[in-house]
C-alpha cells in the first residue's frame, strides 16, 4: 500500500506543479496577479468541450485552439482591464478576482453543470507499477509535466522575453530603460500564463469531469503551490508541488479524505508565519533578512 | 340634453351587460380545466424530467377528451414553479414559499412532484394540509412524513408518495448485498460514500445492517463533494481485499469512482448508488469505461423492463415526445402515474372535493409505469419484489455496448451478474 500510495503522491505532485506553472509565470515571475487563473482553466475545459461536441471539431484541432484563445483571453484581460491598475496591486487582484468570479459563475448561469461535460482521454489503458495499475493519462501528465517544467526554466532564464517577464517583477522602470516595452511584456505574460493554465486543463481535465466549482479549487492550489514554494522560483514551485503532493496523498490514504484540502491551507499558512518568501522565493528575502 | 344623457346611460348599460354575461356564461361551467401544480426544483435534472412526465401523461390524458368529473369531461392543464430547494444554500421557507404561491395564485386541484428535500417536504405537509390539497410527492424520500401522517391522519391525510422511499431503498440495497453473497460467497465490502447528510446516513445505516447479516466492513470513507479523485479509496480496497465496494454517491463526479476501479483492476465488483451512472447518457460521458458497475435504479420505468410492459411504454413514449431517454433514476416515473392515478381517483370521487379525492385515492389499485401501486396506511406506495403485486426498483449492470442489463430482482431479472474479467468468485 505504500508504494502504490508513493506512486500517485507523485502523480498529484506532478498535477499540483502542472496546474501552478502558469500562475508562477505571471504572478511569480512576472509580478502580474491573476486570480482569474482558475476561471481561465475552466474556460479552457468548457470551451474545449464545445468545440469537441458543438462544432464536432477533431481532438488535435480542439485543444491547440482553446490553449491559443486562452492565451488570447489572458493577454485581453491585461490589454484592456489589468493596464489600467497596474503597479496597484490591490486593484489589480480584485479586479481578477472579479472576472474569475463572473466568469466561473455565467458558467454556472448557463446550466453547464453535470457529468456530461467531460474530455476524452489522449491515451486509454493503464499499465502495472509498484503494485498498482496506473492509467496511461496519468502517465502523460507526468511526463509533460518534467518537460513543460524544464522548457519554462530554460525558457524564464536563457531567452530574451523571459528574462523581460523577470525584469518587469525586479524593476519596472529599469526595464523601460532597457527599451523594453513593460505593458507588451506583461500582456505577454498573462497570455503566455493563460496559455499554460490552458494546457494543464486540457490534459488534466480528462481524468474526470468539468465542474465550475474546479474554478476556485485551482486557483487555491496555484496559490497554495506558489506560495510555499517562493514567488519567482520555479525550483521552488517543484518542490513544493512535490512536499504538498505527497502530503496531500498520504493525509487522504492514512487520515482521511477531508484532510487533502486541509493540508493546502496549513501549509499557506505556515509558510507565511516562518518563511514568507517561502522555500526558494527571493521577492522578500532582503526584507527578512533585515 | 336630458335625452343625451338618458341614451348614454343606456348605451353604457348596454356594453356592460355585453362584457357581463360571456364571464357568468363561463363561470364555473364545468369547462374549466382541473389544474395540475408541480412545485418543485426545476433547475435540476430530475425536477425537469418529472415535469416532463407529468406533461407527458396529461398530453394523453387530455388527447382521450380528459377527465371525467361528474358528467362532464375536463382536461388537465399543469402549472409549475420552481422551488429550488435541491440548490444548496437556498432556505425551507424559501421553497415553501413557491408551493404556498402556486396554490394561491394558480388555484390548483392537486401537487404532484413536490420538493426535493426531505426537511422541505416535511415542513410543507402543513401548508398543504392548510389548504386542503391532495399532494402526490416522487422524490423526497424521508419515512418521517409517513410517520407524521400517522400521527394525525385527519390532518395530514392529503399527501401521499408515489415514489420509494428510504425503507425499501435500503431493502433493495440489502437484497442485492444478500444475492451476491449467495452466487458469489462476497462477505467483505469496503463503503465509500459523498460526505453528505443523506449518504453520511446511507453509509451508517449499510454498515450496521451488513454486519448483522455477517458482511465484514472493512472500511467506511467519506469523500467531499466534488472530489474527482478517488485513487486512495481504490488503494485501500485492493490493500485490505475488499470483494464488493458499495459506493453512495449522487454528484456529477461520482462516475469518475467507476472509470478509475476499472482502469486500476481493482478486484472488487462495485455494486451502489452512482446516480449520474443511471441514464443511458452516463456511457457517453464516461467513456464507455463504466461496464461492470452495478447501479441501483430506484423505481422502474427510468429503465424499461419488458416484463412490466407499462414501464417499456412510458419509457419509450417520454423518448418519442420529448427526443431523448428519461436520465434520472428517481422521480419520472412516478411522476407520470401519479397523473394516472389522480385521474382515476378523480373519476371514482367523481367530483374535486379534496376529501372526497382522498378517499379515493387511498383505494388506489393501478398498474403503472413503476409497476403495480397501491398504498400502505402511511400514503407510501408500496415497493417489493413481485411486479404484479408491488411497485419496483430494480439493480441494473452496464454491460459493453452501453447496454444497461436489469439483474436483480430475480423476478424480472434479464441476465445474471457478472464479474469483472479481473476477479473471480469466492465459491
Amino acid at each position: 500500500m505504500l508504494l502504490s500510495t508513493l506512486v500517485y503522491g507523485v502523480v498529484n505532485s506532478v498535477i499540483l506543479a502542472l496546474v501552478a506553472l502558469g500562475f508562477n509565470l505571471t504572478f511569480g515571475i512576472s509580478g502580474i496577479a491573476n486570480f482569474a487563473y482558475g476561471a481561465l482553466y475552466i474556460l479552457a475545459g468548457f470551451g474545449s468541450w464545445m468545440l469537441l461536441n458543438a462544432l464536432g471539431l477533431p481532438l488535435l484541432v480542439s485543444l491547440p485552439a482553446m490553449v491559443l484563445m486562452t492565451a488570447l483571453v489572458g493577454g485581453f484581460i491585461y490589454r484592456f482591464i489589468l493596464i489600467r491598475v497596474r503597479g496597484m496591486v490591490i486593484s489589480e487582484v480584485i479586479a481578477t478576482f472579479g472576472i474569475g468570479l463572473a466568469i466561473v459563475e455565467l458558467f454556472r448561469y448557463f446550466g453547464l453543470v453535470g457529468f456530461k461535460y467531460s474530455l476524452p482521454v489522449f491515451v486509454d489503458g493503464s499499465f502495472l507499477i509498484g503494485g498498482v495499475f496506473l492509467d496511461l493519462q496519468r502517465a502523460f501528465i507526468v511526463v509533460l509535466g518534467v518537460v513543460l517544467t524544464g522548457t519554462l526554466w530554460i525558457f524564464t532564464l536563457h531567452t530574451k522575453t523571459g528574462l523581460a517577464f523577470r525584469g518587469i517583477a525586479q524593476n519596472e522602470r529599469t526595464v523601460l530603460c532597457f527599451g523594453i516595452d513593460s505593458d507588451r511584456i506583461a500582456a505577454l505574460s498573462m497570455g503566455f500564463g493563460g496559455g499554460l493554465c490552458a494546457l494543464a486543463a486540457v490534459v488534466i481535465l480528462p481524468l474526470g469531469t468539468i465542474s465550475v466549482d474546479a474554478g476556485y479549487d485551482v486557483l487555491l492550489q496555484a496559490l497554495a503551490v506558489c506560495i510555499v514554494g517562493g514567488l519567482g522560483s520555479a525550483v521552488g514551485v517543484i518542490i513544493a508541488s512535490f512536499i504538498l503532493g505527497i502530503a496531500q496523498t498520504f493525509s487522504a490514504m492514512y487520515l482521511g479524505t477531508h484532510w487533502m484540502m486541509i493540508v493546502s491551507l496549513v501549509a499557506i499558512l505556515a509558510i507565511l508565519v516562518i518563511r514568507p518568501s517561502g522555500l526558494l522565493g527571493k521577492q522578500k528575502e532582503l526584507e527578512e533578512r533585515i | 340634453m336630458k335625452r343625451i344623457n338618458s341614451m348614454c346611460l343606456a348605451i353604457a348599460c348596454i356594453v356592460c351587460i355585453g362584457f357581463l354575461v360571456p364571464q357568468l356564461a363561463t363561470a364555473g361551467s364545468g369547462n374549466d380545466p382541473i389544474i395540475i401544480g408541480v412545485p418543485t426544483s426545476l433547475g435540476f435534472t430530475s425536477g425537469r424530467e418529472c415535469l416532463k412526465s407529468v406533461t407527458l401523461a396529461v398530453e394523453e390524458i387530455n388527447a382521450k377528451g380528459g377527465v371525467m368529473v361528474g358528467d362532464t369531461k375536463r382536461k388537465f392543464q399543469v402549472e409549475s414553479i420552481d422551488i429550488r430547494d435541491a440548490a444548496p444554500g437556498v432556505p425551507v421557507p424559501e421553497a415553501l414559499l413557491g408551493i404556498e404561491k402556486i396554490i394561491l395564485d394558480k388555484k390548483v386541484h392537486a401537487i404532484l412532484v413536490g420538493p426535493f428535500r426531505s426537511e422541505a417536504l416535511l415542513a410543507s405537509m402543513d401548508i398543504v394540509a392548510k389548504y386542503k390539497v391532495p399532494m402526490l410527492g416522487t422524490i423526497a424520500m424521508t419515512p418521517a412524513s409517513e410517520e407524521k401522517i400517522k400521527t394525525d391522519p385527519e390532518k395530514y391525510k392529503y399527501i401521499f408518495r408515489v415514489g420509494i422511499n428510504v425503507k425499501y431503498f435500503v431493502g433493495y440495497m440489502m437484497g442485492i448485498m444478500n444475492y451476491l453473497n449467495k452466487e458469489f460467497g462476497f462477505n467483505r465490502v469496503f463503503i465509500m460514500h459523498q460526505d453528505v447528510l443523506w449518504a453520511r446516513g446511507g453509509a451508517k445505516g449499510f454498515s450496521a445492517l451488513l454486519k448483522k447479516g455477517g458482511w465484514s466492513i472493512l472500511e467506511v470513507e467519506a469523500y467531499p463533494t466534488g472530489a474527482s479523485d478517488f485513487s486512495t479509496g481504490l488503494i485501500k480496497a485492493r490493500a485490505t481485499g475488499a470483494q464488493v465496494i458499495l459506493p453512495i454517491f449522487d454528484m456529477p463526479q461520482a462516475g469518475i469512482l467507476v472509470k478509475q476501479w476499472r482502469s486500476m483492476k481493482v478486484p472488487a465488483i462495485m455494486s451502489g448508488i452512482i446516480v449520474p451512472l443511471a441514464g443511458s447518457d452516463a456511457w457517453k460521458a464516461f467513456e464507455g469505461k463504466i461496464a461492470g458497475a452495478l447501479n441501483m435504479v430506484f423505481e422502474i420505468g427510468s429503465i424499461p423492463v419488458p416484463k412490466v410492459p407499462e414501464s417499456v411504454h412510458y419509457f419509450n413514449a417520454y423518448k418519442q415526445r420529448w427526443g431523448e431517454e428519461v436520465q434520472e433514476q428517481h422521480g419520472p416515473a412516478p411522476a407520470y402515474d401519479s397523473v394516472y392515478i389522480l385521474a382515476e381517483a378523480i373519476e371514482r370521487a367523481g367530483s374535486l372535493d379534496p376529501d372526497a379525492l382522498v378517499a379515493a385515492l387511498e383505494k388506489t389499485d393501478w398498474m403503472g409505469a413503476i409497476g403495480r401501486i397501491r398504498f400502505d396506511e402511511g400514503h407510501q406506495v408500496i415497493f417489493g419484489n413481485d411486479p404484479s403485486q408491488t411497485a419496483l426498483g430494480c439493480m441494473i449492470q452496464w454491460r459493453e455496448g452501453a447496454k444497461r442489463v436489469v439483474v436483480y430482482p430475480e423476478v424480472i431479472a434479464e441476465d445474471k451478474i457478472l464479474l469483472p474479467t479481473w476477479m473471480k468468485s469466492a465459491k
